[in-house]
């Protein structure tokens, strides 16, 4: 009976004392970051909500508010399609082989007996460069004339191979993907480094000894325990992989032609090139979109396996 | 405890080894590539790409860091980064603390109004922020990104800060506020040094963000005294398009900070990008 009375006490006593408190401090310490996030982040995402309804060019005071236009142009534009076949493209492609070589260089450093530590500092490496700069190197690395990759392909005699990798719309989708697997996947190899550094041994060693092979152990211990690694790294390659920018920007500027513009890359080229930025704003929302839904899935899928993490 | 035995090696060992090595050496390549490229004339990188330079040419090196603006690039990028990261490492664990520690129905609804910012990509509000930049008399300056840095690390600072901040105990709390301890006082004598993994991930994943970043830059900082590093060499690209000595060895001046970063602070980059994961 008392220490129920005493509780009651206690936690009304908390609580007039919590209320307090946040009238005199809370308020102050959650002002400035409060008002930079609204100013800066909330009211232009509100505002992009708004000028997607209007055909703005971004200089004009004259906005016209034109309805669901924009979005009836981006269901019908051939240029949008195709900006969202690559943005898929792009995204499948980036998903599956950014993790299955993150998976398999986590492996890797994992198991290696010399050198490990430096082994993962060089597949992370590439991880800390700008997009900007390793567009850079691997622009050049692919230049047609006096590129790298021609040039081996010179040397071993598979002269009939070579090609132009950026200025062939064939190709150069595909060049900007492998480019950026290289750039991108360290970092997923730590996130599975991690994971599989939780495996406890004592599992795969029982299972060496009821005569398990390498493979078998990798499919029925190491892979499921892995789920929680590969559902983070699996999420975050996807709306990373929606966000590419740095690199289309210097090794192909979308083109040839429209063969390497995502939707990224078109909403910028849309608002700031051709100045339809009312038409630019419908487009980002379309992006804004995407990635909530793939972030509320994350989420979800996330609290499920919560236990793992 | 006996001496460590060492295992015999075996030949699984050593065909891991040599995988990862090989591997290793296409990964490192590129990197390697642009730092022998920067050491050679613009006719050699020309006429032989894989060639390794024939003496050391630093012509590149002293005509970029003496005749072009890329000292005050670089400058720029430093403050730009500096400022944004030492301005978030106070601004966020401080509303991250009211909020977890308060946990009334009212910070909770700002919590979840900043986490609701981790779903909004830049690109989905740059447009109107451009604009909005240039009303308030923030466009082409350096604290309108400062600005902007901040703002756009709030979501994803704020949960960081305030999940690491439930695993510190109140207690010290408690009895530093009967001994008449401000608040103000109790969180930056007491509270704030317990932060410093979080901070350290904090400021390693978003420095090298904002070195690294473009767009944004580009947008707000096209041109003139206060264009970042990596703007100023994207517009290389147009400038001296056929000099590529000078790109390489802008390229490689731009990866000496990260690699120096790197170097220094391996842990918490690791540690980073573990923290980085939750966030999604």
């Amino acid at each position: 009976m008392l220490r129920e009375e005493e509780k009651v006490m206690e936690a009304t006593a908390t609580g007039r004392k919590k209320k307090k408190w946040w009238m005199n401090y809370a308020i102050w310490f959650i002002f400035p970051a409060f008002v930079l996030y609204s100013l800066f982040v909330m009211v232009p995402t509100f505002s992009s909500i708004y000028l997607s309804f209007t055909s703005w060019d971004g200089i004009s005071d004259n906005i016209r508010y034109i309805g669901l236009n924009n979005f009836k142009e981006i269901w019908e534009s051939p240029r949008v399609h195709n900006a969202l076949k690559n943005t898929i493209i792009v995204a499948i492609a980036l998903v599956l082989l950014e993790n299955v070589v993150a998976l398999a260089l986590a492996i890797l450093v994992d198991q290696v007996r010399w050198f490990r530590n430096l082994f993962r500092s060089i597949f992370y490496f590439p991880v800390l460069m700008s997009g900007i700069i390793m567009g850079f190197i691997w622009m050049i690395i692919l230049n047609y004339n006096f590129g790298v990759i021609n040039q081996l392909l010179d040397m071993v005699g598979l002269s009939a191979l070579k090609a132009d990798w950026l200025g062939n719309p064939d190709y150069a989708l595909l060049s900007i993907i492998l480019s950026t697997v290289w750039k991108a996947s360290g970092y997923y190899m730590i996130i599975y480094l991690a994971g599989l550094q939780g495996i406890p041994q004592e599992l795969l060693e029982a299972a060496n000894i009821d005569g398990a092979g390498k493979w078998k152990q990798f499919r029925h211990i190491t892979f499921p325990l892995l789920a929680g690694a590969t559902t983070v790294c699996v999420m975050l390659s996807m709306i990373n992989s929606l966000k590419l920018f740095d690199q289309i920007a210097v090794m192909t500027n979308g083109g040839p032609g429209f063969a390497t513009e995502t939707l990224t890359y078109i909403i910028y080229k849309v608002a700031f090139g051709e100045g339809r930025q009312g038409f630019g704003t419908a487009l980002a929302i379309v992006l804004f979109i995407m990635i909530m839904i793939i972030s509320l899935i994350q989420i979800r899928l996330l609290r499920k396996r919560e236990v793992q993490m | 405890m006996g001496k460590k035995v060492k295992k015999p090696i075996t030949t699984n060992n050593v065909i891991t080894f040599v995988v990862t090595l090989l591997i290793a050496i296409v990964f490192i390549f590129p990197i390697l590539f642009n730092i022998m490229s920067a050491f050679k004339t613009n006719s050699e990188i020309l006429r032989d790409a894989i060639a390794f330079p024939s003496e050391l040419y630093t012509e590149s090196f002293k005509f970029l860091l003496t005749k072009t603006e890329f000292p005050k690039a670089m400058l720029n990028s430093a403050i730009l980064t500096i400022a944004s990261i030492a301005a978030m490492i106070v601004i966020i664990p401080m509303a991250a603390y009211a909020i977890e520690r308060t946990n009334s129905k009212w910070t909770n609804l700002v919590y979840v109004f900043f986490l609701f910012g981790m779903m909004v990509p830049f690109q989905v509000y740059m447009i109107p922020l451009f604009k909005q930049l240039n009303m308030m008399g923030l466009f082409g300056n350096l604290v309108g990104p400062i600005m902007i840095y901040i703002a756009g690390s709030v979501g994803f600072g704020v949960l960081l800060f305030t999940s690491f901040l439930k695993g510190v105990p109140r207690e010290i709390e408690e009895s530093a506020e009967i001994d008449g301890c401000s608040r103000m006082g109790i969180f930056w004598r007491i509270v704030f040094p317990l932060l410093g993994p979080v901070t350290a991930s904090m400021v390693v994943l978003q420095g090298l963000g904002i070195w690294n970043d473009f767009l944004m830059p580009m947008l707000v900082l096209p041109s003139g005294e206060t264009k970042t590093m990596i703007v100023e060499l994207f517009y290389y690209v147009g400038e001296f398009s056929s000099r590529w000595d000078m790109i390489f060895a802008g390229t490689t001046i731009s990866l000496v900070p990260v690699l120096i970063a790197f170097l220094s602070l391996q842990k918490y980059f690791v540690k980073g990008v573990s923290s980085g994961a939750i966030k999604g």
